[in-house]
């Protein structure tokens, strides 16, 4: 893989790459001015392309020696550099050098420190852009002269740009998602830049309209184009679940159960939408690129079909899902009622999958109600009741629909759907090959299996790569191996550190003075006073004295700081009351523990960041 | 679906911390993350595990509760169900399409009206009886039915580390 090798290529600092770039342009600005004190520099210009125009206006020039104003001397000055080639690329280096201390300054300003995980993302994002427009430049394009890749090159840099922003609130998105206790602003901060991410990618898509008009080919257009949208429409599919995300978590405490309803279904249309539409433009972009590109039977014809491959994969398990999704939609409407009023009220208790009240609710014919869009996406996973686990059969409809086949086995139903296609070629001539082939028509049914039955494929997978490597969570390795669907190139993956644990696992160093921090507030004896005591008991009446264990719980903070030092206490407590009780129980425990161990988990706060593991 | 899991887990950690059953302690490790619990078990009374107090990890996934969570010990255990690195092993952890063993009945898998508390006091029951047919650990298990003593003197000595006594 080239990222791999690119990764080990030295990278200078930024700082030391700023300066490096600032000391550059400035030796080629100095060199310039020394080129434009000639007034007749444009004569003497070996380069000049605007040679004859000089010419022309060569008489004025020398008429008017140094009367030259300080606006011209500029103008001049950056004409100047724009002709001469050394020149030109020192201003191109210091505009990427600019454009990454923008990216460096929305970076602080918007995200603070980068997760370990978005970062990863970032970097591999970054690669693969790099690596597909170098394919479509040279490859596709096949651009011959300089001027257009460097044009090329602007185009992409700001796109890129732009993308990897857009990559970096999707991560940060999701990651605020998992907390309720998000401040305000920091959502304000993101949104912004969605917003600001989006604006510049309509300009954009602008300037490729004018160009289209005016420059450039169709083709040419529509590639740009393309890529716009794209970018385009990533942005919105973000912006519009960070949308529902804030109405679903924001309104949680004035519910309106009305919306509630209407919720399910309309996050995941935006999602089937948005992920439909980035496909389907990506497909076509990629079938415009290998038709009008006379690219067949080169290299980046073949990364174009794997590309191509890869898409149309995804557009038909996208289609499959939502196939599912609407069969499962029919088959609840067809087979499970509303409840009706009297049965809600009947039932007090709320919905047992989201645990919240229940204002309609459909009917399980087991009796169990549930909110219509709790079922709705449990049945897309398995088909039970999740209360009383009645088994509810996805094909009961079509036969209440049809009685009058009589108890047909879903097994003989399911041989019928199947096309078997056989070719004797012997039977022709002697030397051809016979060969079937069988086309299964699954059901739904089918399908769930079949979908289960790979995640538990996954998940032995993950495990064995688990007992390999016990300290990388489970979710992180079967991320991986959805993508390698091989135990061993995920091993490989571990070993060569791509795949990386979610940071609480890597910063657990630093996890722990944070804690013991926390303890001091506590009313509870540190960890050192408890190692100078020589006789253990003494240490905890001292410890528990104060705190009844009623104070601590039977209550829930509004506020999130209060609810983890409580939590905190109660753990303490906890633990000092076992202490205290096993004491008690085994009065002659420590006949000779002088020596106290200090590496075992006195305190809470040694055992809660700790996964021991080597122990065994 | 970030949203309905985070108002379900808040509202799990509100019951839990409301009326929390007899000897377990549950909540999120920081609220920054409220996909990832600390839990702590009392060991049952009357069993080889009384008055030890064990931390153990909760893992949300971001569709609970349509998928269960997972659950891993933070401290060294011995036990029949529990692998070497910590991880539980009982029916209730796994989702309805995946068996590992292939004998457990879909009854007895996650379902979505499953919850924290559920999957631990099943924790504890599993702690007073270990099920030494599903073999996590398999020494642990060969031990529990051979050298009964052997498996206590052992299981006392993890309460005592828990509790940070010497030895």
């Amino acid at each position: 893989m080239p990222m791999v090798f690119l990764d080990r290529l030295p990278v200078p600092s930024l700082r030391a790459y700023t300066s490096i770039s600032i000391a550059i342009l400035s030796c080629s600005i100095y060199y310039a001015a020394q080129i434009v004190k000639d007034p007749g520099w444009r004569n003497n210009h070996p380069n000049s392309l605007v040679a004859a125009v000089g010419n022309a206006t060569d008489n004025n020039a020398s008429a008017i020696v140094d009367s030259r104003t300080l606006g011209v001397h500029m103008r001049e000055l950056f004409a100047c550099m724009v002709q001469e080639p050394g020149c030109i690329w020192t201003l191109i280096n210091m505009a990427y050098c600019v454009l990454i201390l923008v990216g460096k300054s929305i970076q602080k300003l918007v995200f603070g420190e980068l997760r370990v995980s978005e970062r990863q993302h970032l970097k591999d994002k970054f690669w693969n852009f790099v690596f597909y427009k170098f394919i479509f430049v040279f490859g596709v394009l096949n651009v011959q002269y300089m001027d257009e890749v460097v044009l090329w090159c602007a185009w992409f840099t700001a796109l890129g740009f732009l993308s990897l922003l857009s990559q970096l609130c999707k991560d940060r998105f999701e990651y605020l998602s998992f907390s309720p206790t998000t401040p305000g602003w920091s959502h304000v901060r993101l949104l912004g830049l969605l917003t600001a991410i989006l604006a510049l990618s309509s300009f954009m898509l602008l300037m490729c309209v004018a160009a289209g008009f005016f420059f450039v080919s169709f083709n040419t257009f529509a590639f740009m184009a393309a890529e716009c949208i794209l970018l385009g429409v990533r942005t919105i599919h973000v912006m519009l679940r960070y949308a529902i995300h804030l109405y679903d978590t924001r309104g949680a405490g004035n519910t309106s159960p009305r919306s509630w309803d209407k919720r399910g279904p309309l996050a995941y249309y935006t999602e089937l939408t948005s992920e439909l539409t980035i496909l389907a433009v990506d497909f076509l972009h990629h079938v415009h690129m290998l038709l009008w590109s006379n690219i067949f039977l080169s290299m980046a014809s073949l990364v174009i079909c794997m590309q191509l491959r890869y898409l149309f994969h995804e557009i038909q398990r996208r289609i499959t899902k939502h196939r599912n999704y609407l069969a499962v939609l029919s088959h609840m409407e067809q087979n499970y009622p509303m409840a009706s009023q009297e049965e809600l009220a009947e039932n007090s208790d709320n919905c047992a999958i989201c645990w919240e009240k229940m204002e309609t609710a459909r009917k399980l014919p087991c009796g169990h109600l549930f909110h219509n869009s709790c079922l709705q996406s449990w049945l897309e996973q398995d088909t039970s009741c999740p209360t009383c686990r009645l088994a509810l059969s996805m094909q009961a409809n079509h036969r209440e629909n049809a009685p009058e086949i009589p108890s047909e086995s879903p097994t003989p139903a399911r041989r019928n759907d199947n096309h078997f296609f056989h070719f004797d070629g012997s039977r022709y001539v002697s030397w051809l090959p016979s060969f079937s082939v069988e086309v299964t028509h699954n059901r739904i049914r089918g399908d769930i299996s079949a979908l289960a039955h790979t995640n538990s494929q996954l998940d032995a997978m993950a495990r064995q790569v688990q007992q390999l490597f016990p300290y990388y969570p489970r979710n992180v390795i079967l991320e991986d191996l959805r993508g390698t669907r091989s135990i061993e190139i995920t091993i490989e993956n571990i070993l060569d550190s791509r795949l990386l644990p979610p940071h609480h696992v890597i910063e657990e160093p630093e996890a722990e003075p944070a804690t013991t921090t926390q303890t001091t507030t506590a009313h509870i004896l540190p960890i050192p006073l408890v190692q100078d005591t020589l006789d253990p008991r003494l240490d905890i009446p001292a410890a528990d004295s104060g705190e009844e264990p009623s104070n601590l719980g039977g209550r829930f903070s509004k506020s999130s700081m209060e609810r983890e030092r409580i939590l905190q206490r109660r753990k303490e407590h906890m633990l000092l009351t076992a202490r205290r009780k096993y004491f008690e129980r085994h009065p002659h425990h420590n006949e000779s523990d002088t020596s106290l161990d200090v590496s075992s988990p006195v305190n809470l706060n040694n055992v809660t960041p700790r996964i021991s593991l080597s122990h065994n | 679906m970030a949203g309905s899991a985070l108002r379900r887990l808040m509202a799990e950690y509100k019951q839990l911390t409301l009326n929390p059953p007899e000897g377990i302690i549950a909540g999120p490790i920081n609220e920054e993350n409220f996909f990832e619990w600390e839990a702590l078990i009392t060991g049952p009374e009357g069993t080889c595990f009384e008055g030890g107090v064990f931390p153990a990890k909760l893992i949300f996934p971001p569709d609970y509760p349509l998928s269960p969570p997972k659950m891993q010990f933070t401290c060294e255990m011995f036990h029949p169900n529990i692998y070497a690195d910590g991880r539980v092993c009982i029916s209730i952890l796994h989702a309805p399409g995946d068996d590992p063993m292939g004998y457990e009945s879909s009854a007895e898998r996650w379902s979505p009206v499953q919850s924290v508390e559920k999957i631990l006091l099943s924790v504890v029951s599993m702690l007073a009886e270990p099920n030494d047919e599903s073999g996590a650990n398999v020494d642990a298990a060969k031990m529990w039915r051979e050298d009964r003593l052997e498996f206590e003197r052992i299981a006392q000595k993890l309460v005592k580390k828990t509790l940070g006594i010497p030895i």
